[in-house]
């Protein structure tokens, strides 16, 4: 390689054949430093050849997001009282994906008002309103808990003022549950019972730890938001709209 | 476009004002006057771009119209010709945010970040949110490394496919760089990572930096770092980690979507400082960090150090 001749002709390469040739050994060192940060706004001009790239999966995305699914008589909404519409959808749901999708019919189901993400509104259901009820990658868990634990569960639950429940009934004393019934009968302390939840929660997430003593556990591949379309679809496919009742399974005393 | 000015107008004016005729070129940058012995090196960066493809919608949230990674190619095209060394470094979470991820698996973020040109990455705790095999699924779509030296994949489907670190030249500048992954135990279901070891990030650190500065005898060493900017307990942080090290020279960071005003200056074992810079998330912003290298002692580099920062990059973050 002629270096000089490099030198000569491109200067950038040359600087660094510069090195080599008189003696590179010479460790380098930063002796300043700048920083900038650009603000990613629309003053900067998309490149069209990037867009270029996106532009089918965009297409495919968007048509997706706007399939409809089912639909919805009413919204089915999220507020911060101890029961709620959304709620008490959301649980129905993991009741039924815990006899369709895991073959393992759940006494009782639990979730966080934390986790549902979104509500959902009267008319139709897409698939991308359910990617806004639940945009994580939780999947189903299934866990059997003593009497005595699922009395903890629901004390947890009114301590929290309330979350999302199904097959499970229970009156709010101050911090305390009462009056508690799995699928219309009163609790019993030494019984097991199956517990319909995700992941997250199963592993303690929301501080539930007490879920991470559970007397077993199966987790399923059966992703939280496929499982939600799939029930809509089967709803929608049995003629029956999106819904949910205020059927008073969580009273305040 | 204000973003595009040069940011070392106030430093560089002199030398490429001698350059003219380079400058004609359209791509030769000051360090080609072959009088100096300073060359310019320009590290670009992400974090966390969480699948965020287009720019986030306008739909009044704290976010809208920013982002996009079209407009990054652009802003990236237009800095790499004016500067001649250059290197695209992401710290992790490319994955999980918009539905491109749930219904195309994490490719076409790689085939994204391969079209702007990376130079490498890391992984973040969302990398693994469709499992090991759903990453390794993809991974061949990126064409530059991963680098992921306190994750052991031995006996996993991601054995051998990424690294512990890397070394780039750039006009004659040697970088080493290495990627650290946070603590995914409670973060990621178990059964997505099973197989695959954490260790200390800190006492990997320390064995690859002496690697980079003895063996392989680097003049500047980056970290690209998913551990998270700083905790309130004792879990082990870009701060943390800055503090007991050495020759880390930057630490890119990122998984607590801190938006950093300013690079973080650190005081490191050695008694000199590591530079860590976050750029928040969602590629809202693009991180540009430039060292001015040149020959000499360690000595001289620390009472050379000056750091400026352009005051308009303030103003733009409190908008």
């Amino acid at each position: 390689m002629n270096i000089s001749k490099q030198i000569t002709f491109i200067g950038s390469i040359g600087l660094a054949s510069l090195l080599i040739f008189t003696g590179c050994s010479k460790q380098l060192y930063p002796t300043q430093k700048d920083f900038k940060q650009y603000h990613m706004s629309d003053a900067i001009q998309a490149d069209p050849a990037v867009v270029s790239i996106y532009e089918p999966f965009k297409q495919k995305m968007e048509a997706e997001m706007n399939r409809v699914i089912g639909h919805a008589e009413k919204a089915l909404t999220k507020e911060k009282t101890a029961e709620t519409l959304m709620g008490n959808f959301f649980c129905e749901a993991l009741l039924w994906m815990s006899e369709h999708s895991a073959h393992n019919p759940a006494d009782l189901a639990f979730a966080t008002k934390g986790g549902i993400r979104n509500d959902l509104k009267a008319g139709n259901i897409t698939v991308g309103h359910i990617f806004e009820v639940m945009p994580f990658e939780n999947s189903l868990t299934i866990i059997e808990l003593k009497g005595s634990q699922i009395r903890q569960l629901a004390d947890y639950i009114a301590m929290t003022h309330g979350q999302p429940i199904a097959g499970m009934t229970l009156t709010i004393m101050g911090s305390k549950a009462q009056d508690i019934k799995i699928k219309g009968q009163p609790i019993d302390d030494n019984k097991l019972y199956k517990l319909a939840t995700y992941d997250y929660l199963a592993n303690g997430g929301d501080n539930l730890t007490l879920l991470t003593r559970a007397v077993s556990r199966v987790n399923y591949p059966q992703r939280m938001r496929e499982g939600l379309i799939a029930y809509v679809n089967e709803l929608t496919k049995a003629g029956k709209p999106v819904n949910a009742e205020l059927d008073g399974r969580i009273k305040i005393n | 476009m204000e973003e595009l000015r040069s940011i070392n107008r106030r430093t560089f004016i002199k030398q490429v004002g001698g350059l003219s005729g380079a400058v004609a070129l359209g791509t030769l940058p000051f360090q080609v006057n072959a009088k100096s012995k300073k060359t310019k090196l320009t590290i670009l960066h992400t974090n966390d771009v969480h699948s965020r493809i287009e720019p986030f919608p306008m739909d009044g949230g704290k976010y809208q119209g920013l982002g996009g990674v079209a407009r990054r190619s652009t802003l990236i095209n237009k800095i790499r010709q004016e500067e001649a060394n250059l290197l695209l470094l992401d710290a992790g979470d490319m994955f999980q945010g918009t539905p491109y991820f749930n219904l195309f698996g994490g490719k076409l973020e790689l085939d994204l970040m391969t079209k702007l040109g990376y130079d490498a990455g890391t992984f973040g705790n969302h990398e693994f949110d469709n499992g090991l095999e759903g990453l390794v699924k993809y991974l061949d779509h990126a064409k530059f490394p991963f680098l992921t030296a306190n994750y052991d994949f031995k006996g996993t489907v991601l054995e051998g496919k990424t690294q512990d670190y890397t070394i780039f030249h750039k006009g004659g500048i040697k970088i080493g760089v290495f990627g650290l992954g946070v603590d995914i135990e409670g973060l990621v279901d178990p059964n997505n990572f099973r197989g695959m070891k954490y260790q200390d990030p800190i006492a990997v650190s320390n064995k690859i930096v002496k690697v980079l500065k003895e063996k392989h005898r680097c003049d500047l060493v980056i970290c690209l770092s998913h551990l998270g900017y700083q905790y309130e307990n004792d879990k082990v942080s870009d701060l943390v980690l800055a503090a007991k090290t050495a020759d880390i020279d930057l630490i890119i960071g990122g998984h607590t979507h801190t938006f950093l005003n300013e690079p973080t200056l650190v005081t490191n074992l050695k008694g000199t400082q590591t530079i860590i810079n976050q750029v928040g998330f969602a590629g809202i912003n693009l991180g540009r960090i430039d060292f001015i290298m040149e020959p000499g002692s360690g000595k001289k580099q620390m009472s050379a150090y000056t750091y400026q920062v352009n005051p308009s990059i303030a103003e733009s973050l409190l908008a």
